[in-house]
């Protein structure tokens, strides 16, 4: 039936599909429209993937038409990144999706195929992003000292937050030209964000307009200021692509600065562009383009602006200067002749995307602005309470509060600059390492840096007004708790696994308040095991090799009662020692220590609903991966899941117990664990904590795999549901054991090095990275 | 081992030391008031040479020891040896350091066993005393006695935390990395590289700190940025000095080599 497997099938015109689509699909189920779809896709393919794909549909349109259909429209970018024989199990992957979790996610699934497949390149379609986002990531990271999401789009663009790049180059033949491109774009719109491109406002943006003229004093309803400014000129796009040409070459003589290694080893490039672009013509800043470009390509300082267009500007506007790029680029457009067309810009620059970057970056700020604060009161609240504990604090409390306005105690600090900086140049240099408060240098931890430096890329400066929320919100946190809300009041619970709650207010437990219930988990079916085997079997390969090397670590250790060898040390001194007249150890024997690891972890899962989809997902591969991992340690571990509503009603779920083999069994259960209700993390913390500490271990390791969310049905939220988990750490410390929590989330970091305390937590912003990083945490914490 | 003659433990020539903060205050205060100091930061961060400083600062010698996890109680407090059919005994570090009333400073302690460290109990609280079992004997110290500890708190093995009884009978003082213009003053006076070059070494060791979440736990230590400095003074070029001195030292992950790899590249 299926006429697609024969391999003579060379000819594919549209009737020979045609025939072929017939074979598969009986003609009842496809309207004409359909089929003209399914063949439009189909031709579009290489004709080397003709006949694969006509195969997949057979698996899938029997399945669903609407994801078969999904397939076709994404087949085609997967297969200039799967190998011609990985397709068949990228599809077992989105039927396995669709069957589990619906259209929805297969869809995501599909669309995410880059971190599921490792992508192959091909020379034709050159340097994939896919293939290189990771590096990049990290570049870009450290360079910028803060992450920006890499996505891919037809330009290179960005909405402040993320930084769009082509999704393949092939400008140069080599992989390596080829990244330094992508590295010079994704620097390139960092320096964008820096220089601040999307300007949300100006200082004096009256004073500025009644510079510009008449058109600017007119009423608008314009929120976003770049569109006030652009809107009154009669050929606004004129003045944009001014104004970016003008940014442009700003952001270029900063990365020249600062990145002169980039910028030189561009220069190729930069002389391929001046080559290639056409002759310079009559077209608006074509000759500024032009001139650009000779000068990057020669390796030369820029100087602002370029050309002829020099002379509209004025020269000593300083760079920093907030309006003097807007004044330039009126100047600028009333000189131009404005029938002229406009000039395309080099590619590089990529797009101007104002109402993005404005949506984007509203909604950014205001979350970023809540962490910082957050954050930062949480900081220094230990700061705060100590001092009511020495009954020395009556100035900062409740009698006398906080006074926002008084500014001048609180300034931000920039490392070698006792003074509050605004000028962005120059605190765009380091990163910002601490805050003054009331005279006092407060040290920022890596994500408040890095928030810090979100804002002052935003902003230009840390606004005052963010140290005096912070500073309140502290006073706050440790005078007024009770203004939080508190926990619905009840009776103690009687019965079996009952846990004591922390209430911070208190500074005491709720005896037996909580109930919990350990719980099976009925191992399921499915593809998910063989999928995730399969698409993972190269890092279980040397995650495998790695950990059997730890096991076999072989230690000599010295002065034991017997072994292998004399300890002449210990040898010499027991002589020494008889002869002082002392009595000599026995103790003069070397052995050879073999498996000395003694350690017993636990893995305990955060099923929360919170976790639904992307890390939901990703957990359960990163705990396959890492059980795969274990088997050739010889670690004793369990894994378990918890979630809950209710204080009544806190769920454990058992995977696998300490003593139980890893096998289908266990698989079974990991594949089938799912999202469930809410997170409590107070009870599973104190119970396996219990639980832990009655096991004989040298070491023993909670590690606990979270989107940091403490949360419940009931009141159990915020302030007390972090302090109620928090001090379940706690409680598990003393009992000797090592909490670890991996948290991961896009945005869950303000109060967790709170909650987590500042060693034993690990962030995770891209749960992608789980499934290598769980065991490598592992390999560290325990090496 | 350690020489045994106290007088060659004496530092007689200024180290270069270039302060944080407050550090040396403190530890004079702490001295002073004889509590022992744990000094914690990353390596290469400068806790040894603030150590070599304060020595000389207070014109007591500096006996140090660095711990590894086959230090023997008997390689702290010393041991009988024989010679020449005599049996004599011989102090080590510690004993010598508490019986001539020197600084002595247990390097990475943490790499010590706690089997061994047991040893400074007793001489970490207020009793300051030393046993010295095999002799029947105890050392009190003297007042110039100073104990110091270090230890990298970063993010690591659980089997090697330090134990929050032994923490807490110490004033701790971080050591983190410099202030930015402050590292690149040490780099150029460490390396013999000018002003402009420190500050770009520093600004790479920025790119590469605060990366602990992407799998590097340590960014590039002032030590690592003083080793490419010299590479460089000594002329090997900026690019190929980076990378033999940083990024393949900061990690075996090839992403992450890759990544640091770029960001020199981009700076030199
Ligand atoms: N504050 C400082 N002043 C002078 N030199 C420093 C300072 N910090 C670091 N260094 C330099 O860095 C090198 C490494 O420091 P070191 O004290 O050995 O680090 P640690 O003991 O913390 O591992 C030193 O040899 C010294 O050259
Ligand atoms: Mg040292």
């Amino acid at each position: 039936m299926y006429g697609v497997q024969q391999p003579t099938m060379t000819s594919t015109t549209q009737e020979h599909m045609a025939g072929q689509l017939a074979a598969i699909i009986p003609e009842a189920e496809l309207n004409s429209w359909e089929l003209e779809e399914l063949l439009d896709c189909l031709n579009e393919l290489d004709s080397r993937h003709q006949e694969l794909v006509l195969h997949q549909i057979s698996v899938i349109w029997p399945v669903s038409h609407s994801l078969c259909l999904a397939f076709l429209e994404a087949v085609q970018p997967a297969l200039e990144c799967l190998a011609a024989d990985q397709l068949a199990a990228w599809v077992r992957g989105i039927l396995d999706r669709y069957e589990s979790q619906g259209l929805k996610e297969a869809r995501r699934f599909m669309a995410d195929l880059d971190s599921h497949f490792v992508c192959k390149l091909r020379g034709e379609t050159g340097l994939l992003l896919s293939a290189i986002k990771g590096r990049l990531g990290l570049y870009l990271r450290g360079v910028a000292g803060r992450p920006f999401d890499l996505e891919r789009a037809t330009q290179p663009g960005t909405d402040t937050v993320t930084i769009f790049l082509p999704r393949s180059l092939a400008v140069f033949s080599n992989d390596q030209d080829n990244f330094l491109i992508y590295k010079l774009l994704a620097s390139l719109q960092w320096a964008f964000v820096r220089g601040n491109l999307y300007c949300h406002e100006v200082k004096d943006e009256r004073g500025l307009f009644a510079k510009l003229g008449p058109a600017w004093q007119a009423d608008t309803d314009s929120e976003v200021f770049l569109d006030r400014f652009f809107q009154p000129f009669a050929r606004p796009e004129l003045a944009m692509a001014i104004y970016h040409f003008l940014h442009t070459v700003r952001a270029l003589a900063f990365l020249q600065q600062r990145l002169p290694g980039l910028m030189s080893d561009s220069r190729p490039y930069f002389q391929l562009m001046a080559r290639n672009s056409p002759p310079a013509g009559t077209a608006f800043l074509a000759a500024e383009y032009a001139e650009l470009l000779e000068q990057l390509g020669a390796g030369q300082p820029l100087h602002l602006p370029a050309g002829s267009i020099s002379r509209h500007c004025q020269p000593q506007r300083r760079q920093d200067d907030d309006q003097g790029i807007f004044l330039d680029t009126a100047a600028i457009y009333q000189a131009a002749a404005k029938t002229s067309p406009l000039a395309p810009a080099p590619d590089f620059q990529g797009s101007l995307t104002v109402e993005r970057a404005h949506k984007r970056r509203q909604a950014r700020r205001q979350e970023v602005e809540q962490q910082f604060i957050e954050a930062l009161s949480i900081r220094i609240l230990p700061a705060v309470a100590t001092s009511r504990e020495d009954d020395a604090g009556p100035e900062t409390g409740p009698d006398q509060p906080q006074q926002p306005d008084s500014g001048a105690n609180l300034s931000l600090r920039l490392p070698g600059d006792q003074e509050e900086s605004r000028d962005r140049d120059q605190s765009a240099e380091h990163p910002v390492r601490h805050v003054r408060l009331d005279d006092e240098s407060i040290e920022l931890d890596s994500r408040l840096q890095e928030l810090g430096r979100e804002i002052m890329d935003d902003l230009g400066h840390l606004p005052q007004l963010y140290l005096d929320s912070a500073a309140k919100m502290a006073a706050g946190r440790s005078y007024e708790p009770g203004l939080s809300t508190s926990p619905q009041e009840g009776t103690p619970l009687t019965g079996t696994n009952l846990y004591d709650e922390w209430d911070f207010r208190r500074q005491g437990f709720r005896h037996n308040w909580c109930h919990l219930l350990e719980k099976d988990i009925q191992p399921s079916g499915g593809t998910f095991i063989s999928t995730t085997l399969t698409e993972h079997r190269g890092v279980i390969k040397q995650l495998k090799r790695q950990f059997e090397q730890m096991r076999s670590h072989h230690r000599f250790i010295g002065r034991q009662r017997d072994g292998d060898d004399i300890d002449l040390d210990a040898l010499t001194e027991a002589v020494a020692d008889q002869r002082a007249g002392l009595p000599a150890s026995e103790r003069l024997f070397i052995r050879q220590l073999r498996d000395e690891r003694d350690i017993a972890a636990l893995f305990l899962v955060d099923m929360s609903s919170s976790t639904e989809g992307w890390v939901g997902k990703t957990i359960k591969e990163s705990l396959l991966v890492m059980a795969e991992a274990m088997e050739s340690l010889g670690d004793r571990y369990a894994i378990y899941g918890f979630s809950g509503m209710r204080r009544t009603r806190s769920e454990v779920f058992r995977v696998k117990e300490m003593s139980e083999p890893y096998g289908t069994t266990v698989q079974g259960r990991i594949a089938a664990l799912s999202p469930k209700d809410y997170t409590r993390m107070g009870p599973p913390i104190r119970h396996f904590s219990k639980l832990l500490a009655g096991v004989e271990a040298r070491v023993r390791l909670l590690i606990i795999l979270t989107d940091g969310k403490p949360e419940d049905y009931d009141d159990y939220k915020g302030e007390y549901a972090i302090e109620d988990s928090r001090h379940a750490l706690i409680e598990a410390k003393l009992l000797g054991i090592h909490p670890f929590c991996i948290t991961v989330d896009h945005t869950a970091h303000d109060y967790i090095s709170h909650l987590f305390g500042e060693v034993n937590y690990l962030f995770l912003d891209d749960v992608k990275k789980l499934p290598r990083r769980l065991p490598d945490i592992y390999r560290i914490l325990t090496t | 081992m350690s020489s045994q003659k106290i007088e060659e433990h004496f530092i007689t020539t200024e180290p270069y030391y270039r302060e944080q903060g407050n550090e040396l205050t403190i530890a004079l205060a702490a001295f002073q008031h004889k509590i022992p100091l744990l000094l914690k930061g990353p390596t290469g961060s400068g806790k040894s040479r603030f150590m070599q400083y304060l020595a000389w600062k207070l014109g007591r010698p500096l006996v140090t020891v660095s711990c590894h996890d086959d230090l023997s109680t008997s390689d702290l407090v010393g041991r009988y040896l024989i010679r020449g059919g005599e049996t004599v005994w011989l102090d080590g570090p510690l004993t010598l350091a508490v019986r001539h009333g020197g600084i002595c400073y247990l390097d990475e302690i943490v790499e010590a066993r706690k089997d061994t460290t047991v040893v400074i109990h007793p001489l970490a609280d207020d009793r300051r005393e030393l046993p010295i079992e095999k002799k029947g004997e105890i050392l009190s110290a003297p007042d110039e006695f100073m104990l110091a500890l270090s230890y990298n708190p970063g993010y690591q093995s659980v089997i090697k935390d330090l134990k929050p009884s032994t923490r807490q009978r110490f004033i701790a003082l971080e050591l983190g990395y410099p202030a930015p213009d402050i590292e690149a003053e040490i780099v150029s006076h460490e390396a013999g590289v000018s002003a402009e070059e420190a500050e770009r070494l520093v600004r790479l060791a920025e790119m590469t700190r605060g990366l602990e979440d992407a799998g590097l736990p340590e960014g590039a230590s002032t030590r690592l940025l003083i080793h490419a400095g010299t590479l460089m003074a000594s002329g090997i070029p900026p690019r190929q000095a980076c990378k033999v001195t940083i990024s393949e030292t900061l990690s075996d992950d090839h992403e992450l080599v890759a990544a640091v790899d770029e960001m020199i590249s981009s700076l030199y």
